[in-house]
């Protein structure tokens, strides 16, 4: 069981939250036992069962406190299967927890949702603003993680969680693919779940950067284009995995892109080898800045060209956000003992338990009865 | 601090060098892996990138603490 903190009133234990350095530096809902206990019902589970150990601290993220950080980010309980599959999939041993919060990268595992659970669960938005501020499930199930992260894992600025100068992603950062406008197979499905199944998807990366692409019917090589220009800002030269060569790599499509690549015949596998292809450096332009890279030192001449992935696979493509000129790419760290790969894990619906007491919309303050 | 924490659990004398700007952060390690008070020897923070005339002041300045460490180690 968590130990219990006392104060006079919501407002005095907000202040203690805070002074503990419990919060993000935003106000939380006070998890007070009644809230708590009532998050923990809404899971299925029991509250002490543990989804894994968080780093860098190593503790257990038992039910019990991803519910406490749930109740803090302002969660409702029907998002807790969501957020309980992210608190798996981060702490599962090839995301290395410990590294990824340690590091003086800045990064923050972005939070993918498929399957029927953007609906049930949230609505976890996937339209127009994904990514931004407006959208209750996606706002409380990323910052849900992050408490976790804080107050299991120990991260703390400076302390022991090193980024020099940590991203807006690590408030909160979680969206859903639009699997029902786009063209390509959901995202989950490369990891082996059925399309009516539902999964996150997990990946430690810097902050979302826009790529612009116009899209002209009217030119053969629009498509080819388009690639070319998320590839060279996926893989650009500032980017840690330029350097590395390895690592995850989030591409998030906007409909009218993903449209524009399929009407030119293009499915799934061919846009990731296509950004992948264009995800590379010349080993001069790397050498022509601050490199460590061997591949880049070593190489016979300026002209060699250097992957900044491993291989397509690495490369995670949805379809999310309005539809117009811009998509959006997440460059990531390649570092660590697993080599900062992404992570699937189903959410599990079938334990979830509608609570006696939650009114329908949800708030968690309704009287019992 | 997690390699010097493993070396030492394999019953291998180790010591952790840690800049100065990194020193909580070993301390949370260390007690984080459960092993508060693996020895360690403070640098000055940067190393990296200060050249190879600094790197040798600050190599002849540590040395004999790692040495001493590793020997309390044993």
């Amino acid at each position: 069981m968590t130990d219990l903190l006392e104060a006079v009133d919501e407002y005095q234990a907000l202040e203690d939250l805070h002074e503990a350095g419990c919060t993000d530096g935003l106000p939380v809902v006070i998890p007070t036992p009644e809230r708590v206990e009532r998050m923990v019902l809404a899971s299925g589970l029991d509250g002490g069962l543990s989804l894994g150990n968080m780093g860098p601290s190593g503790a257990a993220a038992t039910v019990e406190k991803v519910a406490v950080a749930a109740v803090m980010a302002g969660a409702l309980p029907d998002y807790m299967p969501v957020v309980m599959a992210a608190v798996r999939a981060v702490t599962a041993p090839e995301f290395d927890s410990t590294e990824m919060q340690g590091t003086t990268h800045c990064l923050a595992p972005v939070i993918i949702v498929n399957g029927p659970a953007r609906h049930s669960c949230g609505p976890v938005a996937s339209g127009f603003g994904c990514l931004g501020p407006g959208h209750r499930a996606n706002a409380s199930i990323g910052r849900s993680l992050r408490l976790v992260m804080m107050n299991v894992g120990g991260a703390r600025p400076g302390i022991s969680d090193m980024a020099l100068h940590g991203h807006p992603g690590k408030f909160t950062f979680c969206l859903a693919e639009n699997e029902e406008d786009s063209p390509f197979s959901p995202l989950h499905t490369l990891r082996g779940y059925d399309v009516a199944q539902s999964a996150v998807t997990v990946a430690g990366v810097e902050a979302p950067e826009s790529v612009l692409g116009v899209v002209d019917a009217d030119d053969p090589t629009s498509a080819r284009k388009l690639l070319r220009g998320i590839g060279q800002s996926l893989g650009r030269v500032g980017a840690n995995n330029a350097h590395f060569g390895r690592g995850a790599g989030v591409v998030v499509l906007n409909p009218d892109h993903a449209a524009a690549l399929a009407r030119a015949g293009l499915d799934r596998d061919d846009v990731t080898e296509g950004i992948f292809e264009f995800a590379v450096n010349r080993a001069g332009d790397l050498k022509a800045v601050a490199t460590f890279d061997r591949r880049a030192l070593k190489a016979e001449h300026d002209d060699v060209i250097l992957p900044a992935f491993r291989s397509p696979e690495d490369i995670l493509v949805l379809v999310a956000g309005g539809g117009g000129l811009y998509s959006m790419v997440m460059p990531s760290w390649g570092a660590g003992p697993h080599h900062n790969p992404s992570v699937s894990v189903e959410i599990e619906t079938d334990q979830f338990c509608e609570v006696p007491g939650i009114a329908p919309n949800g708030s968690i303050d309704a009287p019992n009865g | 601090m997690r390699d010097g924490i493993e070396t030492a659990r394999q019953g291998l004398p180790s010591v952790a060098l840690v800049t100065e700007e990194f020193w909580p952060q070993g301390d949370f390690v260390a007690q984080s892996f459960g092993m508060p008070t693996i020895p360690r020897v403070q640098l000055p923070h940067p190393v990296a990138g200060t050249g190879v005339e600094s790197m040798r002041i600050i190599a002849e300045k540590v040395v004999p603490e790692i040495i001493a460490a590793l020997e309390g180690a044993k």
